[in-house]
């Protein structure tokens, strides 16, 4: 009896596993062989490609997709997340650059953790008060939040990139902490350059996110808010403060993925993160989130930023692309129109996918 | 004119229609009828067009074209009635431009063809459910329709606005007009049509004439047993002490020094036309109306207005009356939407407490006998009687002193209907106080110990259960005639 509805539960997430692999089987297919320390490998399935280039990068991503998941089950949306992501990258090495370069970790992470995390939390909890408060559309509240904390990026440091020129954020908290290295020997090749902090955040931020929607009272009132609100208040659900709660939580792991940004780059800029709503909320949307609420889940989210990642590293890796009867020559700039087309794609495949099983 | 042959349709598991075969003739005014989740819409909306069969077909007479006018109506609401009804092709001047004088005459002309007159510039919106109604009629008609399919078309229209929708029919059927008319209304169906086909769980059971066909006769084909009247018990035992005290209960603008109480074990009725603030009264007990002033008490503790967590800790409870928008949550499973009101009770240490939702949800499913495929089922996939019970059983789940319900079995099948009845009735005989709010008047004077009358904001009389008779709440939610009393 309730075996049937997890197997659908799994079985949605098994399709996006299946398209994560088809993608993969394509890639491998398409991408030239390279020759590396006197070996043969497939350009694209290579673990010193799939690691740095794809998991790694895709950790940020992957946490703001998350954050925006929860909003949109909630029936809301948030457009701001980038420029949340950007002002708390910003602000953690605006505050970091003061520090000696060799400061000790228990005096640098905390702060390198506490003020992202503080900065996104208070974007999110603004954007949460200002929706509910006003009864304004979501949409129009953080397309107007998402100039304003880009403005505010803007305003507060004197120059384009922090830290500036001359000095570099204390290694506690690069590279003894987020961008921390580790080599792998292997045999016949070169070695693995492994930089593990952010896809171990990644994971935590997954697990925890999959615990809270799944399986707390306050992820289930998620659901019900965002699948008919009037109801939720019927059932006397505190409609208001669940979804100023998933505000804040979207701006917090907008925070966690700034921290992780700058600890990753050792800087940060004034346009880091712009434009990051759009790819964020296509891989939530890829990985099943409905727009009209109440449904999506924190692994669909990460498997949608996984998609999303293929993409653009597999126009990255292929360059050239050859179908057998045209040959595409790819550059970074056709990303933008594959990845729009991949988004309408898999959604549309999505919704088919479901009237079929009706 | 129509014919069914063996029409099969099923949605993912769950079967619809089942080999249904039977023939409607030119010129008739078909009754469908059945209990909710018979199949009788599915069947009218094959009919039109709008589904498709799995297996079988639908043979209609050459020529035959078909209206349908449905439940949810389908129409852009802040367009005028006049470019609505042409908007199919909606008549130019020149390439691009729009003839407005031409719209006009043509959307005038398509609703004086069904003897309608109405300002067709007025938006879609403004005008009431009867009056859309008669805009799709036109429509359906002015295209040629020669068939029209009526799904439930009295659902929501007042007393008069039905009346002037039968004669319209009456009107069409001279015309020649095939009318097939959807309802689980009997009465009505036994008014107009000619020949009544009864659908039970998805397959054709008879077809009765109309010299043949009673109340009694129908009920028995649509449950398939014959169904004896019911009397409540909970009348045996006297009513207890006052559970539920409402004192000079007000909200600006929707109604005015509300007062009554509530004993233990009784059932106090609330009639009163549409609009005359029933819902209003109740949605401000249960702590939805943040502007009611005035004093509610549950076993004589005061409860703060304008909080529904105040009232539920009262024990308080609502089944509201639109079981769609705020009843359910339509998208989630029988289970989630069972538990939305306990769960704070379910929470573990941080922990849903998935088990234990489980192990209440099934108890108590089984002892509403919801039919459903499983708890994990979509509950929009339910029929609305076992949708109503899903929300009954969600008030069942917390300790409740006072149970409100608003329109308990509108929209829901003969069978639901008794198992309410009897459920709220059982409910009464343990002690709680209950308020049944309900727009049919059998439906209070079979179940409710006395019944309140409300009209135009203001509570206007009480009757006991021995001077309540349809007459007389009929004179008094009007207004017309007001005897001794209150009011």
């Amino acid at each position: 009896m309730q075996r049937s509805a997890r197997v659908a539960g799994r079985f949605q997430e098994a399709g996006l596993l299946l398209v994560v692999v088809l993608l993969g089987a394509f890639l491998a297919w398409a991408s030239e062989p390279i020759h590396v320390g006197g070996r043969t490998v497939n350009n694209f399935l290579r673990l010193d490609n799939l690691i740095p280039n794809v998991a790694t990068t895709m950790s940020w991503m992957a946490i703001l997709a998350i954050g925006v998941t929860m909003v949109i089950v909630a029936g809301g949306i948030d457009i701001s997340v980038g420029s949340i992501f950007g002002l708390a990258a910003l602000g953690t090495a605006a505050v970091l650059q003061h520090f000696p370069e060799d400061a000790p970790a228990w005096w640098v992470v905390p702060v390198g953790v506490v003020v992202p995390l503080a900065i996104g939390l208070t974007c999110g909890l603004i954007n949460g008060v200002l929706v509910t408060g006003l009864r304004v559309h979501p949409f129009i509240i953080t397309l107007g939040t998402l100039s304003v904390f880009r403005g505010i990026a803007l305003v507060s440091v004197p120059m384009k990139s922090v830290p500036a020129g001359d000095r570099t954020l204390p290694a506690a908290f690069t590279e003894q902490f987020i961008s921390w290295q580790i080599y792998v020997e292997r045999e016949g090749a070169m070695p693995l350059l492994l930089q593990p902090v952010p896809m171990i955040i990644m994971a935590v931020v997954l697990i925890a996110a999959w615990f809270f929607l799944g399986h707390t009272v306050a992820g289930r009132q998620i659901y019900a808010v965002g699948g008919n609100e009037e109801a939720a208040r019927f059932a006397g659900l505190p409609v208001a403060r669940i979804k100023v709660r998933v505000y804040a939580l979207s701006g917090l792991l907008a925070g966690v993925a700034g921290m992780v940004s700058t600890g990753y780059f050792g800087s940060a800029n004034t346009a880091t993160g712009e434009g990051y709503e759009l790819m964020v909320i296509a891989a939530a949307v890829v990985g099943g989130a409905s727009l009209a609420g109440g449904r999506g889940t924190a692994l669909g989210a990460v498997l949608g930023a996984l998609v999303i990642k293929l993409i653009e590293n597999g126009i990255f890796i292929l360059r050239k692309l050859d179908l057998g009867f045209v040959t595409l020559s790819l550059s970074k700039e056709y990303s933008k129109i594959i990845i729009g087309t991949a988004i309408i794609l898999a959604v549309t495949v999505d919704r088919l996918s479901e009237r079929w099983r009706r | 004119m129509i014919q069914f042959q063996s029409v099969t349709k099923r949605f993912g598991g769950i079967i619809a229609l089942e080999d249904v075969t039977f023939s409607i003739a030119a010129g008739e005014c078909h009754g469908l009828v059945g209990e909710n989740g018979a199949g009788k819409s599915t069947l009218g909306k094959i009919l039109a067009g709008n589904l498709r069969p799995d297996h079988g077909r639908v043979v209609l007479a050459s020529g035959a074209r078909v209206g349908m006018v449905h439940q949810e109506l389908a129409f852009c609401p802040d367009l005028s009635v006049a470019e609505n009804l042409c908007l199919g092709s909606l008549p130019r001047r020149g390439r691009y431009r729009v003839d407005w004088a031409a719209v006009r005459r043509c959307s005038e002309e398509l609703l004086s063809q069904i003897g309608v007159t109405l300002d067709v510039w007025r938006p879609m919106r403004t005008l009431t459910t009867g009056q859309e109604q008669l805009v799709q009629i036109a429509a359906a008609v002015g295209t040629g329709a020669n068939i029209l399919v009526l799904d439930e078309p009295t659902s929501s229209l007042s007393e008069a606005e039905a009346h002037r929708l039968f004669a319209l029919l009456e009107r069409l059927r001279a015309q020649g007009v095939t009318l097939v008319y959807v309802s689980h209304r009997l009465p009505e169906v036994l008014r107009l049509c000619d020949r009544i086909t009864v659908l039970r769980d998805g397959r054709y059971v008879a077809t009765l004439d109309r010299a043949e066909a009673t109340t009694d006769r129908l009920v028995q084909l649509m449950i398939g047993r014959s169904l004896a009247e019911y009397f409540p018990g909970h009348l045996d035992t006297p009513p207890g002490p006052v559970r539920l005290r409402v004192e000079n209960l007000r909200s600006p603008g929707r109604f005015e020094g509300v007062s009554f109480a509530v004993r233990a074990g009784e059932i106090v009725g609330l009639a009163g036309l549409v609009g005359a603030g029933r819902s209003e009264v109740a949605q401000a007990i249960f702590g939805l109306d943040p502007h009611a002033s005035g004093r509610v008490e549950v076993d004589g503790q005061p409860v703060r207005l304008g909080s529904v967590r105040a009232a539920l800790r009262a024990g308080i409870g609502l089944v509201p009356e639109d079981r769609k928008r705020q009843g359910l949550v339509l998208p989630l499973s029988c289970r989630l939407n069972f538990s939305l009101a306990i769960l704070d009770r379910l929470r573990r240490r941080g922990w849903l407490d998935q088990r234990a939702e489980r192990a209440v949800a099934t108890r108590l499913f089984e002892q509403l006998a919801v039919k459903t495929p499983s708890l994990e089922t979509p509950v929009a996939a339910l029929s609305g009687g076992n949708q109503q019970k899903v929300v009954l059983a969600r008030w069942l789940a917390r300790e409740l002193k006072v149970l409100i319900v608003d329109e308990p079995t509108r929209g829901v099948d003969v069978g639901a209907k008794a198992a309410i009845h009897a459920l709220l009735d059982e409910l009464a005989g343990r002690g709680l106080a209950i308020l049944l709010i309900s727009s049919e008047l059998p439906e209070l004077l079979n179940l409710a110990t006395r019944i309140l009358v409300m009209r135009e904001g203001r509570l206007v009389g009480e009757l006991g259960r021995e001077e309540a008779t349809q007459e007389r709440l009929l004179e008094w939610m009007a207004g017309v005639e007001v005897s001794a009393g209150r009011g």
